[in-house]
C-alpha cells in the first residue's frame, strides 16, 4: 500500500511551550486509521497542522507527496483533505442543505462561478440531498442549522467533512458528547461514508477504536509513543502505562 | 417556492416599475421616483457587502460617487463631442468605473472582515473624499461638476429631456440590476459569501478562500454601487463632493439596516421608504432630519431585522390563517402609539417654531399659550401610557396567533 | 524656523493630548465591551455645549465641573436603555446603533442649540500668554489645557493601577471573558465605563470649546480621527491609544505649519510644470493642504500592512 500523508518530525510551539515534539508518522492509503491520547496531549493541535489552521514549527508534512506545511487550508482541502472540528464548526444561519451544499462545492468544480444558478444545478442539489440521506438529516434540510440538537449538528459536521469525496478524511471526536446509541449511529456511519477511503479519527472510547481502526497511533504529552495494529497495542506496555491503564481502571 | 409564484414576484415588480409614474405623475412624483430607482440599486448594492457577505462598510459612496463623477465626465465629453454614443449607457461607464474602484481596493481590503474591514473603509471614504476637494480640476471642488444629458445620437427618438423618460431609462436599469443581484444571491460564488459571512474558517476548510470569496463580492457590489452613480447623474445631470462622502456612505447604510439586511427585498423597502421620508418630510418640517435620526434608533432597538424583518414575522401566521386575530391587538396598541409620536411631534414642533399661530393636522394651535403646552403633554403622558399598558394584550394576541400545535415555537 | 517647529510642537502636543482624552475613553470602552462607540466624539460636543450653556448662567469653571457629570449621565443611560437592548443583536447593530446616534446628537443639537456658531470664550482669568517666545506668545488657556489633560492622564493611570475597580477593568482588557465569572456585576461596571468614558470625551469638549470653536459640525472634524487613533494604536491598547494621539497631533500640526509642497520637491529634482497641465492639482499640492488626509493615510496603511495596529493584539 503506498503512502498518503506522510509526517516527518512535526513541531509546534505556542510560546515557549513545545506542544507537538517530533511527530513522525505515515499514513497508509486506504486505511483507518485511529489517534489516542489523553486530553491536551495534542491531537487536535495534530490536525491543525496537519490542515492548514496553524503553521508548523520545524518538519514536513507530505500528503500524496506534495509538502503542505504550512499551506492555507483551502489549498490543502482542495488536494482532497477534508475534515472535522471536535467543537463543532457549521455555517449556523444557512438551512443545513446548504451546509452540505457549499462543502460540496469546489469539489464539484464550480470554484467562484458567479454564472451557475445552483437551483438549476440538478446532479449537485441529488448529490447534496444524497448526503444529507445518509446523515439522517434529509427532513431537516431546510432548517437553520443553528438550531439543530446538538447530535444532529455532529452529523452535519461529519456531513460537511464527507460530502467533498475526499482521499483522506480527519475526523476529531465525531461522537463526542453523544448518547449512547446516537454514537453506534454515527460510528455505523462513517464506516459506511469512508469505504474505500482513509481515515483518520481522534476518539477517546476504546470500543469504536478497536472496531473501526485497522492501525491505531498513541499521542501523548506531544510524541507518539506507538503506533501499531490494535491487538500490539492492547498489549504494548509503554501504552498501558502511560494511557490505557488510566481508562480501565476508570471504565 | 415555484417557478409560477417566482416569476409572478418579478412581473409584479417590473409592473410596479412601469406604472408607477401614471399613478404619481406630478413633477414632484416623478423626481422622487427617479431618487427611488437610484437609492434602490445602491442599498441594494450595500446589501451584498453587509446583508449578504457580512462586510460592514462606511465607506460605499467612495463607488458611487466615483461612477457618478466619470459619468458626468461621459455626458461633458458627449457634449464636446468627444465621444459619439447614446447616453442611455452611462450607466454602464459609471459601473465599470466602481468594478476598477473596487478591484483596486478590495485587493488590500478584503483580508479581513469585521473591525479591520469597517475601519479601512472609513478610512478609504475619507481619503476619497478628502482627495476629490484638493484635486478640483477634475471633482470641481465644493461646487462639484454638471454635464447637460440632451446631447449625443437619439436613443429610439429619446433625447432624455424629460424627467419622465429619465424614470423609464432607470426603471429598465434597475429591473435589470435587480435581477442580477438577485440571481448573484444564487450563484457559488455568491453562496459562499454567506458561508463566509457565517463562517470564514470552516469556508477555508471546504476549499474556499475567505478573502477572494469576499473580493467578489464586494467587485460585485462596487459595479452596482457605479451603476446607481451613474443613473444619479444622468438624473441630476451634477455630482458634488457630498456624494461620495460619508454622508452618503451613511445613508446608505440607513436605508439597508432599516429595511432589513437579512431579506433580500429589505433594501428595496428601506430604499422606497428612505427616499419618500426624504422628500415628504422635508417639505412639513424644518426638523425632519431629526425624525429621521429618532426612527433610525428606534429600528434599531426595537426591529433589528428591518422593516422587512417585521413583515416576516408574520409568515407563521399567515400560513396558519390567523393573521387577522392580530388586527384588533394592533390596533388597540397602534392608536395611542400613534396618538404619542403626534404629540410628541406637536411639542418638538411648537418649541422650534417662533410663529404667533402654529398650524398641526389641521388645528390652530398657540405656541405661546401654557394651555396648549398642558394639553399636549397631558396627551403625551396618557397615550404613553395606554400603549404600555397595551403591550400586553399585544403579545398575548401574538402568541396565540403563531401557537403551532404539537410542535415548538419556532419564532422569528 | 525655530519658532515655527517649537510652537507646531506645543500646538501638537495640545491637540495631541486632547486627542487622547477622548481616545483613553473609546478605548476603555471597546475593551471592556467590544463596541466601536461611534458617537464618541458627539458626546464631545455635547460636552462643549452644556459648558456653554452653563458658563452663560454661572461660569466658566462652573460648566467645567458640572457638563462632564451631565455627560457621564447621559452616556450612562444611553448605555442602560440603548446598547444593552441592541446588544442581543450583534456587534454589527451595536456599532450601528451608535453610528446613528451619533446622527442623532448632531441634530438634536441643531434643535436645541441652533446651528450657528457658540461664542464660548475661555474665562478672563486665563487670558493672558502664558510665555513669549521669538515675539510670538502662547496662551496660558492652552497651558491649561495641557495641564488639565495630564492632570485627568494622571487619575486615570492611578485609578487603573491602584483601585479594586481598575484591577477589575484592566483584567476585562486583557482577558475579555473571565470578568463575568469572577463574579463582578458586569452590566453595572459597563454602564460605569461607558459613563465614565463618555464624561471623559465630555470634558475634553468643555475645554477644546472655546479654541476650537462650539459648532454643530465640531464632532464630525474630530469624530473620524479619533476613530484613527485608537485604530492606529491598535484597538484596546491604552499605550496605543496615546502615542497615536500625540503622533497624529504632530503630525497634523507639523504639516500644517510647514510650507513645502509638491512644486518644491519637483524643484529640487529638477522637474518643473506649466500651470495648464491636467495634473496641475497634483503638481501644486502642498503639505497644509493634505494635512486633513494623513490621518486616514496612516490608517489604511497601517490597516494594511499591520491589522492589529501599533501596540495591539486583539484582532478581530
Ligand atoms: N492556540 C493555542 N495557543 C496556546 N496553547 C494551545 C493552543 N491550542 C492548544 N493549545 C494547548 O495545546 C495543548 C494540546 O491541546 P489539544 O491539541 O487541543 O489537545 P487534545 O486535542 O489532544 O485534547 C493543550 O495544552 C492546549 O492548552
Ligand atoms: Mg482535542
Amino acid at each position: 500500500m503506498s503512502i498518503i500523508l506522510s509526517l516527518n518530525n512535526v513541531r509546534k510551539n505556542f510560546g515557549a511551550t513545545e506542544i507537538i515534539r517530533g511527530v513522525s508518522l505515515d499514513i497508509k492509503r486506504g486505511e483507518k486509521h485511529a489517534i489516542i491520547g489523553p486530553n491536551g496531549a495534542g491531537k487536535s493541535t495534530l490536525y491543525h497542522l496537519i490542515s492548514g489552521r496553524h503553521n508548523v514549527t520545524s518538519g514536513t508534512i507530505k500528503f500524496k507527496d506534495k509538502e503542505i506545511q504550512n499551506k492555507p487550508p483551502f489549498e490543502i482541502a482542495r488536494l482532497g483533505l477534508a475534515r472535522s472540528f471536535q467543537v463543532t464548526n457549521i455555517f449556523p444561519r444557512l438551512n443545513v442543505f446548504e451546509n452540505i451544499r457549499c462543502a460540496l462545492l469546489w469539489s464539484n468544480d464550480y470554484r467562484y462561478s458567479f454564472w451557475h444558478l445552483l437551483g438549476k444545478q440538478t446532479e449537485l442539489n441529488e448529490k447534496a440531498m444524497h448526503v444529507l440521506e445518509q446523515i439522517g438529516l434529509k427532513d431537516k434540510a431546510l432548517y437553520p442549522s443553528g438550531e439543530l440538537a446538538y447530535a444532529q449538528q455532529r452529523a452535519l459536521e461529519l456531513g460537511i467533512a464527507v460530502a467533498s469525496d475526499a482521499e483522506l478524511i480527519m475526523l476529531d471526536e465525531p461522537v463526542a458528547g453523544m448518547s449512547h446509541s446516537e454514537a453506534e449511529n454515527a460510528v455505523e456511519l462513517i464506516k459506511r461514508i469512508t469505504q474505500g477511503k482513509t481515515l483518520i479519527m481522534v476518539e477517546h472510547d476504546m470500543n469504536i477504536v478497536f472496531d473501526v481502526a485497522d492501525r491505531i497511533s498513541v499521542l501523548v504529552y506531544g510524541e507518539l509513543i506507538a503506533t501499531d495494529e490494535p491487538k500490539n497495542i492492547r498489549a504494548n506496555q509503554k501504552v498501558q502505562e502511560a494511557y490505557l491503564g488510566e481508562v480501565a481502571t476508570s471504565a | 417556492m415555484g417557478l409560477i409564484k417566482k416569476l409572478s414576484v418579478w412581473i409584479g415588480y417590473l409592473v410596479a416599475l412601469l406604472v408607477a409614474p401614471l399613478f404619481f405623475d406630478s413633477i414632484l412624483a416623478i423626481s422622487i421616483l427617479n431618487q427611488m430607482t437610484i437609492a434602490i440599486i445602491f442599498a441594494l448594492s450595500y446589501n451584498m457587502l453587509l446583508g449578504q457577505g457580512g462586510m460592514l462598510s462606511f465607506g460605499h459612496a467612495v463607488y458611487f460617487g466615483l461612477g457618478g463623477f466619470l459619468a458626468v465626465h461621459a455626458l461633458i465629453l458627449i457634449e464636446h463631442e468627444t465621444v459619439f454614443f447614446s447616453i442611455t449607457f452611462i450607466p454602464a461607464i459609471g459601473g465599470i468605473i466602481g468594478l476598477l474602484a473596487a478591484v483596486f481596493i478590495g485587493s488590500f481590503s478584503t483580508r479581513k472582515a469585521g473591525t479591520v474591514f469597517a475601519m479601512i473603509s472609513l478610512g478609504i471614504g475619507e481619503l476619497v473624499a478628502s482627495s476629490s476637494l484638493i484635486f478640483s480640476d477634475f471633482f470641481g471642488g465644493e461646487a462639484g461638476i454638471s454635464g447637460d444629458r440632451t446631447f449625443g445620437p437619439l436613443f429610439f427618438g429619446f433625447d432624455f429631456a424629460q424627467n419622465i423618460e429619465i424614470y423609464y431609462l432607470s426603471a429598465v436599469w434597475v429591473f435589470i440590476a435587480t435581477i442580477f443581484m438577485y440571481l448573484f444571491t444564487q450563484t457559488p460564488a455568491g453562496r459562499m459569501a454567506n458561508a463566509v459571512r457565517e463562517n470564514p474558517e470552516r469556508a477555508e476548510f471546504i476549499g474556499y478562500s475567505a478573502r477572494k470569496v469576499r473580493f467578489i463580492s464586494f467587485c460585485a457590489s462596487g459595479l452596482f454601487a457605479g451603476i446607481a452613480g451613474g443613473l444619479f447623474a444622468l438624473n441630476y445631470e451634477f455630482i458634488t463632493e457630498e456624494n461620495l462622502n460619508a454622508i452618503t456612505s451613511g445613508r446608505v447604510l440607513l436605508m439597508a439596516y432599516i429595511g432589513g439586511l437579512g431579506y433580500f427585498i429589505g433594501p428595496i423597502i428601506g430604499a422606497v421608504i428612505l427616499t419618500l421620508m426624504n422628500s415628504l418630510l422635508s417639505n412639513y418640517s424644518e426638523l425632519w432630519m431629526l425624525y429621521l435620526g429618532i426612527m433610525f434608533l428606534l429600528t434599531v432597538m426595537f426591529l433589528p431585522k428591518g422593516f422587512a424583518g417585521f413583515i416576516m414575522m408574520h409568515q407563521t401566521a399567515w400560513v396558519k390563517g390567523s393573521l387577522k386575530q392580530l388586527a384588533v391587538p394592533y390596533l388597540i396598541t397602534g392608536i395611542p402609539a400613534l396618538l404619542f409620536s403626534t404629540a410628541c411631534v406637536a411639542i418638538i414642533e411648537m418649541s422650534a417654531s417662533e410663529e404667533e399661530v402654529f398650524h398641526y393636522l389641521g388645528m390652530e394651535l398657540n405656541p405661546h399659550s401654557i394651555f396648549t403646552w398642558v394639553i399636549a403633554i397631558i396627551i403625551v403622558v396618557a397615550s404613553f401610557y395606554a400603549t404600555r399598558r397595551s403591550l400586553l394584550q399585544l403579545a398575548n394576541a401574538w402568541e396565540s396567533a403563531n401557537e403551532i400545535p404539537d410542535s415548538k415555537d419556532s419564532e422569528s | 524656523m525655530l519658532e515655527v517647529f517649537i510652537f507646531a510642537t506645543l500646538n501638537g502636543l495640545v491637540t495631541g493630548l486632547l486627542l487622547f482624552m477622548l481616545a483613553s475613553g473609546l478605548t476603555l470602552i471597546f475593551s471592556m465591551m467590544g463596541v466601536l462607540n461611534f458617537a464618541h466624539a458627539s458626546f464631545y460636543m455635547l460636552g462643549a455645549y452644556f459648558a456653554f450653556s452653563i458658563s452663560q448662567y454661572i461660569g466658566f469653571w462652573a460648566g467645567l465641573i458640572f457638563a462632564p457629570l451631565i455627560v457621564g449621565v447621559l452616556g450612562a443611560l444611553v448605555e442602560r436603555y440603548g446598547l444593552r437592548r441592541v446588544h442581543k443583536s450583534g456587534h454589527v447593530a451595536e456599532l450601528v446603533f451608535t453610528f446613528g446616534l451619533a446622527f442623532l446628537i448632531e441634530e438634536i443639537i441643531q434643535f436645541v442649540w441652533g446651528r450657528d456658531t457658540k461664542n464660548y470664550q475661555y474665562p478672563d482669568l486665563l487670558d493672558f500668554p502664558l510665555f513669549t517666545l521669538f515675539g510670538q506668545e502662547f496662551s496660558a488657556y492652552r497651558g491649561f489645557m495641557i495641564a488639565i489633560s495630564i492632570g485627568i492622564f494622571i487619575c486615570l493611570y492611578r485609578v487603573l493601577t491602584k483601585s479594586r475597580i481598575g484591577i477589575i477593568i484592566q483584567a476585562a482588557i486583557t482577558h475579555p471573558n473571565t470578568v463575568a465569572n469572577l463574579g463582578h456585576n458586569v452590566p453595572l461596571v459597563f454602564m460605569g465605563v461607558f459613563g465614565v468614558g463618555t464624561a471623559l470625551a465630555g470634558l475634553a469638549g468643555v475645554i477644546a470649546g472655546p479654541v476650537l470653536t462650539t459648532f454643530p459640525g465640531m464632532a464630525a472634524v474630530l469624530g473620524s480621527i479619533v476613530f484613527v487613533i485608537v485604530v492606529i494604536g491598535g484597538l484596546g491598547s491604552l499605550a496605543g491609544a496615546f502615542i497615536a494621539s500625540l503622533l497624529i497631533g504632530l503630525l497634523q500640526s507639523y504639516a500644517i505649519a510647514s510650507d513645502v509642497g509638491m512644486a518644491d520637491f519637483l524643484n529640487l529634482i529638477g522637474v518643473s510644470f506649466e500651470r495648464s497641465h491636467p495634473l496641475n492639482d497634483l503638481w501644486t499640492l502642498t503639505l497644509p493642504q493634505v494635512a486633513p488626509i494623513l490621518p486616514y493615510l496612516l490608517l489604511v496603511l497601517v490597516l494594511v500592512f499591520r491589522p492589529t495596529g501599533l501596540l495591539g493584539k486583539r484582532e478581530e
